[in-house]
């Protein structure tokens, strides 16, 4: 008999292989080519790799890893509440709500951010102006600031956080939490010892995506951050564009994908997905 | 004990906190839209839908919609297709690698876009390809694909397969057995799926911006203009770009409703 | 191996089997099983988890090819058939019904395979519906909304209208609860006699084969180890296996002519042990081989009062009517058994 689960495996592996596996392969293969050139037949070697060391691009890296976690990290604290309020409380509207903080993840990330923008400028923006023309309140401007591009980030993914959150926190069942009151345990402890552990699979996989999807952060930095802010993505774009060093850029992406690997294997081989769809 | 109707209260203004913060920016999209000037000054002076009326001439808005629906139609098409036949390998057959291609295939979406993007633009020079609405098509697809494969998935699972058996030993084909109880069960998945896909492609905006080249999306043409050379054209075309996404995916619910009376 | 059947006038061969065996890498999951199945029989294969008797069946409905050996349908031969070119019907274990359809629609598969017109294929069914005693209204329904016993009778209506010549049962009454399951076992005999079909039906209780079958083959690590009628099976069983499949039996081993265990002689003793039902043990004393026992256990069943009694290291059941005298637990008493009541089986 043949085999049927290979059979309509294949054309997703020839699709995965080509698209996602190749490119892997071609962008390290360009890493390891000599710098600011376009040729794929030189020497290999890892001098790119050398020169980030010594060059300053800590700076973007860091900035793109402290900012994701930070945006994970607020996300998260908004997300639970968030959560335990639409699972246990929100009876009948809770479809409603839901419905509605997941809307926006449909619309474009482009028309959100513009309209961020068009909220946070100065002098005319939305909420400036208001404030002026209502309260005579003159504000500054959170845009050109890092802080103005955490807050693009946390607004742009906040829903991405939520919704594994309600996954995780609908996992929690409910006679749990009513046996560690029974046993002694007070509001911290519960959240603790019980609700966290349970609801562990849904906040990971929040956490990683929203992570994940922040580690870029390309537009919002751009226009929010301005010049206060260049990621390690606009970095490696510079690269290729004003520089026309595609070997350098080449081995940044290198480092990008490194560092993205790492955190999300090890989450990754943590939780089973089946389990959770199952659910 | 007094906690009762604060914390109800309490509730309430946080969710409703949580909605306003999410709207806000959406909402001022829409008032940034209705005014005449060049420069954004809000209040406005003058409230005026001259802005819908100027992006509605423009050649420019009509080019933009229709780089995005070409993309996205065909994002949905290969989507459905490749992640039909994926749903299937991924949840309805035992085989061994299925673990290792469950965890490979979620990859791409747990992999930052921008990254994605360059490494696609990186591969497609090296091929000698020029980035175009065609190159951005097969970026969207990277990590659409896995999305659709998994939402088909779902409808997979407590299913018996027996009733593909049962269906053989009453008497039909192959081909029957697939068109009489394996795709209605997995259809609503189809739908769902293509529906996603088509929301994701028609409001990508990292992927797009490194692959599509010369074409320019509408997410793409939204972000060049929203630092740079304002005018009030510009959110009424991002309103109109998203009332036109929203009126198809309305209008494909409506004829799926209608179809199955 | 096969038991001669007094009692039924030869009927002609509706399947036969010679020599089924079926190989899963090293496992002989069915291991050269040969029958012929008569014409209008209903035939049950009983066997204990891992006998071999789905495979057995997923093989005569053509869900599975056969390693070697061969299948005749009234000296036909299909072995190499697949299921659906096989004028035969499954009731699957799950039943698998289509969940996305409705009763009058799952019922109707068979026929719309076949190109029947709408119209009769409703007619059809709703006959086939009162017949498994389904109201009529049910037509519309979706499946998913019935209760396990209507699921039932809306497998077994589904097969039968695909007119099969043979009808296969795969265990279908294992998951409903007690009652249910002896309401429909009834039921199933009587839409047996109604059809006058060939009945093939696997299952792992010999209880639920005895009240239903005309034949019983009994199955044990892919070969038949008796094939017989209810009677013959429980009266002559061929091994301990076979007698205790139906329950606890009492097993006296035999040598040199005596009962080891009651150091009493073994009158017309034929083989290594003899096999005596609980309900062979009396209390009167008529039988000419008695014994003393003491009573460890009384389990009240109803209609009659089993008793579980110990002879030093030998332990024995006992089932008497339920109107005779109560014994205390801890006392002695005699029991005593005819021995033209005890099957004589060699292992």
């Amino acid at each position: 008999m043949r085999k049927p689960g290979v059979l309509f495996a294949l054309p997703l592996i020839v699709f995965l292989l080509a698209v996602f596996a190749l490119p892997m392969l071609i962008v390290a293969w360009y890493s390891l080519m000599p710098g600011r050139t376009f040729s794929l037949t030189a020497q290999p070697s890892l001098d790119n790799y050398r020169a980030i060391l010594s060059a300053g691009y800590e700076r973007p890296l860091m900035w793109s890893l402290i900012g994701a976690t930070l945006t994970v990290a607020i996300c998260a604290v908004l997300a639970w509440p968030t959560a335990k309020i639409l699972h246990h409380h929100a009876g009948r509207w809770a479809v409603v709500v839901t419905a509605l903080i997941a809307l926006p993840i449909f619309i474009s990330e482009s028309v959100r951010m513009f309209g961020l923008y068009m909220f946070m400028m100065p002098g005319g923006g939305i909420l400036a102006g208001t404030l002026n023309e209502v309260f005579g309140i003159r504000i500054g401007s959170l845009l050109n600031t890092r802080v103005g591009a955490l807050l693009g980030m946390i607004y742009i993914h906040f829903p991405f956080m939520l919704f594994p959150t309600l996954l995780g926190v609908a996992m929690i069942p409910a006679d749990r939490v009513d046996v560690a009151r029974d046993l002694g345990a007070g509001g911290w402890a519960v959240f603790r010892e019980v609700e966290l552990p349970l609801a562990m699979p849904g906040l990971l996989i929040g956490g990683l995506l929203t992570f994940v999807l922040c580690i870029g952060a390309n537009a919002e930095a751009a226009i929010l951050g301005g010049r206060a802010v260049t990621v390690i993505t606009a970095a490696i774009e510079s690269r290729f564009n004003y520089a026309q060093d595609w070997p350098m850029g080449a081995a940044l992406t290198m480092l990008m994908i490194a560092a993205t690997a790492l955190i999300v294997f090890p989450v990754l081989r943590r939780i089973d997905l089946n389990r959770i769809i199952r659910r | 004990m007094s906690g009762g109707r604060h914390l109800v209260f309490l509730r309430t203004a946080w969710v409703l906190a949580i909605l306003t913060a999410l709207y806000l920016p959406i909402v001022s999209v829409v008032l940034a839209s209705l005014a005449n000037t060049r420069y954004m000054r809000f209040p406005h002076r003058v409230w005026t839908l001259d802005a819908y009326r100027d992006a509605m001439a423009s050649y420019t808005t009509w080019t933009i919609h229709i780089i995005s629906l070409k993309i996205a139609l065909v994002v949905v098409l290969v989507a459905v297709v490749l992640g039909t036949l994926g749903a299937m390998a991924y949840a309805r057959y035992q085989w061994k690698g299925r673990s290792l291609f469950q965890r490979a295939l979620v990859l791409p979406i747990f992999f930052p876009q921008p990254v994605l993007g360059l490494a696609l633009l990186l591969s497609f020079s090296a091929v000698g390809i020029a980035p175009s609405w065609q190159t951005a098509i097969v970026a969207h697809l990277v990590w659409i694909v896995p999305i659709v494969t998994l939402v088909i998935s779902i409808r997979l699972f407590g299913y018996d397969p027996a009733q593909e058996e049962a269906a053989f030993d009453l008497g039909a084909s192959r081909w029957q057995v697939a068109r009489e109880v394996t795709l209605p069960v997995l259809w609503p998945g189809i739908f769902s799926g293509a529906l996603f896909a088509f929301l994701l492609s028609w409001s990508n905006l990292p992927l797009s911006a490194y692959t599509s080249g010369a074409d320019t999306p509408l997410p793409v043409w939204l972000f060049t203009r929203t630092a740079t050379n304002y005018s009030p054209l510009v959110p009424a075309v991002a309103v109109i770009g998203t009332v036109v996404s929203a009126l198809i995916v309305l209008a494909l619910v409506l004829l799926r409703r209608l179809a199955a009376r | 191996m096969t038991s001669p059947s007094a009692d039924t006038t030869p009927r002609p061969a509706a399947l036969t089997l010679t020599g089924l065996t079926r190989v899963f890498d090293t496992l002989r999951a069915v291991d050269g099983v040969s029958v012929d199945i008569a014409e209008g029989e209903f035939f049950t294969i009983v066997g204990p988890s891992g006998s071999g008797k789905s495979t057995l069946v997923r093989l005569l409905a053509g869900l599975d090819r056969p390693t070697s050996g061969s299948l005749h349908l009234r000296g036909r031969d299909i072995t190499q058939v697949p299921a659906n070119r096989r004028p035969t019907a499954m009731v699957f274990q799950s039943l698998a019904l289509f969940d996305h359809r409705s009763v009058g629609q799952n019922i109707e598969f068979a026929m719309k395979m076949k190109g029947v017109p709408p119209a009769r294929r409703r007619e059809r069914a709703l006959e086939l519906l009162s017949l498994v005693r389904l109201p009529e209204s049910y037509y519309d329904r979706p499946v998913t909304q019935c209760s396990g016993g209507e699921r039932q009778r809306i497998a077994v209506a589904r097969a039968l209208a695909s007119e099969p010549e043979i009808l296969f049962f795969d265990e279908p009454l294992s998951a409903l609860d007690y009652r249910l399951r002896k309401t429909l076992e009834v039921e199933l005999k009587e839409l047996h006699q109604r059809t006058g079909s060939t009945f093939i039906y696997i299952t792992h209780s010999l209880e639920e084969a005895m009240i239903m079958s005309d034949r019983i083959a009994i199955m044990r690590d892919g070969k038949f180890v008796q094939i017989g009628t209810p009677a013959e099976i429980y009266a002559r069983p061929m091994n301990r296996f076979v007698a205790g499949f139906m329950g606890e039996v009492n097993i006296l081993p035999v040598e040199g002519g005596l009962f080891t265990d009651l150091d009493q002689p073994a009158p017309g003793a034929a083989g290594a042990y003899g096999v005596l039902r609980p309900e062979a043990l009396q209390l009167d004393g008529a039988g000419a081989v008695g014994f003393e026992a003491e009573v460890a256990q009384r389990l009240m069943l109803g209609s009659r009062t089993q008793y579980h009694l110990t002879r030093g290291e030998t332990k024995f059941i006992a089932e008497v009517p339920g109107g005779a005298p109560v014994l205390e637990l801890g006392s002695r008493a005699r029991f005593s058994f005819d021995p033209a009541a005890i099957a004589w089986v060699d292992d």
